[in-house]
């Protein structure tokens, strides 16, 4: 007993020092910007000063939230459908939703370009375009959540006992299945949100402003402030993802799932 | 006209499987019939049909005259409870309950009222705040039972509701709801596999099997006069033999070697065929204790005690016979290998109906 409570710690002592370090690190090093000055706050200063910094956070913010709303109505009930009625074709959903796994983000976008370049659909000027992108990355986090949250409640009963009670779909979807979904649809939607936040070739090829392209611009001009910078995200991404937890999680008893006690 | 009408229903799934065939019901208001039969017999598939959660391949299901084969789930008010009780986890008793109510756009008072009054009925005032895990799957179960009956449905449907509980909580359980279906005098059709629960609740009963019909009647009728082997073997202990007509005039018949009279007249048959006879293990007892019409010799081959009553098993020739008989402390039971007369009247005696004897 006493030999395992030795090793986890250890466990957790590597794991603690694995996550931080590299962070200790970077604000180390970004805390160096002036000479014979330590710490200094140079490097956070500029970056703060910089009105292309909110305007290019600001537009990734708005991207991702973009991107969770369409994600969340295009997965949820599509997934809870092949649940409900189409479970033959979860391998299919399953496979189609890995896509950004199997093919790089270059290619997708280069993809998107030539299709939607010209008619009969010329979306290639249009944020829809880059929001339909960040769809596809979200696709296998998002599923992934609300296909683990709806193998844990009885779909198809919680579903019927609804319906016999005079709910029709969108009563069902937004009633009784969203609900009791919120921890899965929360999972996706920090997923969703961390990946689209810092994200690069799609909003640096199709020349909307974001975050990522930012980010890059300055590492590829500037010494200490991409270290600054790293840590605005880290926090920023981190702080955002608490805001969302706390409005979605509501009280605490609501969060069991289902099942008895 | 019945209040509830099931028309030559049928319904067969794309892989070709007929899950019900020519199912025929009708079903008066107030009246509590008990669908009874193996996993697969198609009991569900037809109460599925009458919540409009499977559509008949062919037949008419109708409520109060009203043809509603065609109808969604949510438009036929239609009452169900559920094997998994299917509570909304998200939502308190109180608004599980109010669910219905809500979506019918009852005026918020009333909501209140008629949960409360629902509350009252399951014995659980004051609990409409609790959230579904903090009851028992009892309490669940009662909370499901409230919320299908608080939409005041035509007919109330319950899927084996008492299947996951435990085997006390069942027999209560059971009890109270035949309580409240009377109490609110509502039409209900009541799943199970279980013959005791469907046996104790039921005004009648219909026993299926592979997608028919096997018997309709009274849970007296079943137990008592079977019309099919399947519903003899399938409902209570039976004892299932073969016998040959020694003379149909007086019903004799001949079983492993020995005479025996049925009191039940023997028809379609002639001297020389076989039939298949049963008898129920409770119509049996020892000639000692006073012989009636039929006496037949066997030997003892185990004894087992269960409680209230103990359990014989006698060798009748090649045949194996349950006797069951009262338990009381001065009973004098026979040892293993004896020889036993044992007895039974003309009446205990059941004939098969010939087509499932054939079968």
């Amino acid at each position: 007993m006493r030999k395992t409570n030795i090793w986890a710690w250890i466990i957790l002592i590597v794991g603690i020092l694995y996550f931080f370090v590299p962070l200790v690190a970077t604000l180390d090093f970004s805390l160096r910007a002036e000479k014979d000055v330590y710490p200094s706050f140079e490097a956070f200063r500029t970056v703060f000063s910089d009105p292309e910094f909110y305007q290019n956070f600001g537009s990734s913010l708005g991207w991702s939230v973009l991107t969770i709303i369409f994600s969340t109505l295009l997965i949820v009930p599509t997934t809870y459908w092949v649940h409900y009625r189409l479970p033959n074709w979860r391998p299919a959903v399953e496979f189609v939703t890995l896509m950004p796994f199997v093919v790089p983000a270059v290619v997708l976008t280069f993809g998107l370009i030539r299709l939607y370049c010209c008619d009969p659909l010329p979306l290639i000027s249009s944020p829809l375009l880059l929001i339909a992108g960040y769809m596809v990355l979200s696709f296998p986090y998002m599923f992934r959540a609300v296909d683990t949250g709806l193998r844990a409640i009885d779909v198809r009963t919680l579903t019927e006992a609804a319906q016999s009670l005079g709910a029709g779909w969108g009563t069902v979807l937004f009633q009784v299945i969203f609900p009791n979904l919120r921890v899965a649809i929360l999972s996706g939607v920090f997923l969703t949100f961390a990946i689209v936040i810092g994200e690069f070739t799609f909003a640096s090829l199709l020349s909307w402003p974001a975050f990522g392209p930012y980010m890059e611009y300055m590492g590829a001009s500037r010494a200490y402030e991409p270290a600054a910078l790293a840590l605005i995200s880290f926090t920023l991404t981190w702080g955002s993802t608490m805001i969302i937890q706390r409005i979605g999680r509501g009280r605490g008893g609501e969060t069991q799932v289902a099942g008895t006690r | 006209m019945a209040f509830l009408e099931i028309n030559n229903v049928t319904k067969s799934f794309s892989q070709g499987t007929a899950a019900v065939k020519e199912f025929n019901l009708h079903i008066e208001k107030g009246e509590l019939v008990s669908f009874l039969g193996p996993s697969g017999c198609g009991k569900t598939t037809t109460l599925r049909m009458v919540a409009g959660f499977e559509i008949p391949s062919t037949g008419h299901v109708s409520i109060n005259g009203e043809d509603i084969t065609d109808k969604p789930p949510n438009k036929r008010n239609v009452g169900m409870v559920f094997q998994a009780y299917a509570l909304f986890p998200n939502m308190t008793v109180g608004g599980n309950i109010g669910f219905g109510l809500k979506l019918a756009k009852k005026p918020v008072e009333e909501i209140k009222q008629r949960v409360d009054e629902m509350l009252s009925l399951i014995h659980m005032p004051g609990l409409g705040n609790r959230y579904p895990f903090q009851l028992s799957g009892g309490q669940q179960q009662r909370v499901a039972l409230a919320r299908a009956l608080a939409i005041r449905p035509a007919v109330l449907l319950l899927d084996e509701p008492l299947s996951a509980l435990d085997a006390k909580i069942r027999v209560s359980l059971r009890a109270e709801i035949r309580a409240i279906q009377r109490q609110l005098g509502i039409t209900a059709i009541y799943v199970t596999h279980d013959q005791e629960e469907a046996l104790s609740i039921s005004d009648r009963v219909v026993v299926m099997n592979e997608g028919r019909m096997e018997q309709v009647g009274t849970p007296f009728e079943i137990y008592n006069f079977p019309q099919t082997e399947f519903v003899a073997h399938f409902v209570g202990t039976l004892n299932a033999m073969s016998a040959e007509v020694r003379d149909v005039a007086s019903s004799q018949l001949v079983v492993q070697g020995q005479t025996i009279r049925a009191a039940q007249k023997l028809e379609g048959v002639r001297a020389g065929d076989t039939l298949m006879i049963s008898l129920r293990p409770e119509r049996l007892s020892f000639a000692a204790d006073g012989k009636k019409a039929n006496v037949i010799q066997c030997m003892v081959e185990n004894i087992t005690f269960l409680g209230s009553i103990v359990r014989v098993q006698l060798h009748l020739g090649e045949s194996l016979l349950y006797m069951d008989t009262f338990n009381n402390p001065f009973l004098e039971l026979p040892k293993l290998g004896d020889k036993a007369e044992i007895t039974f009247s003309a009446e205990a005696v059941l004939v098969l109906s010939p087509s499932a004897a054939a079968a």
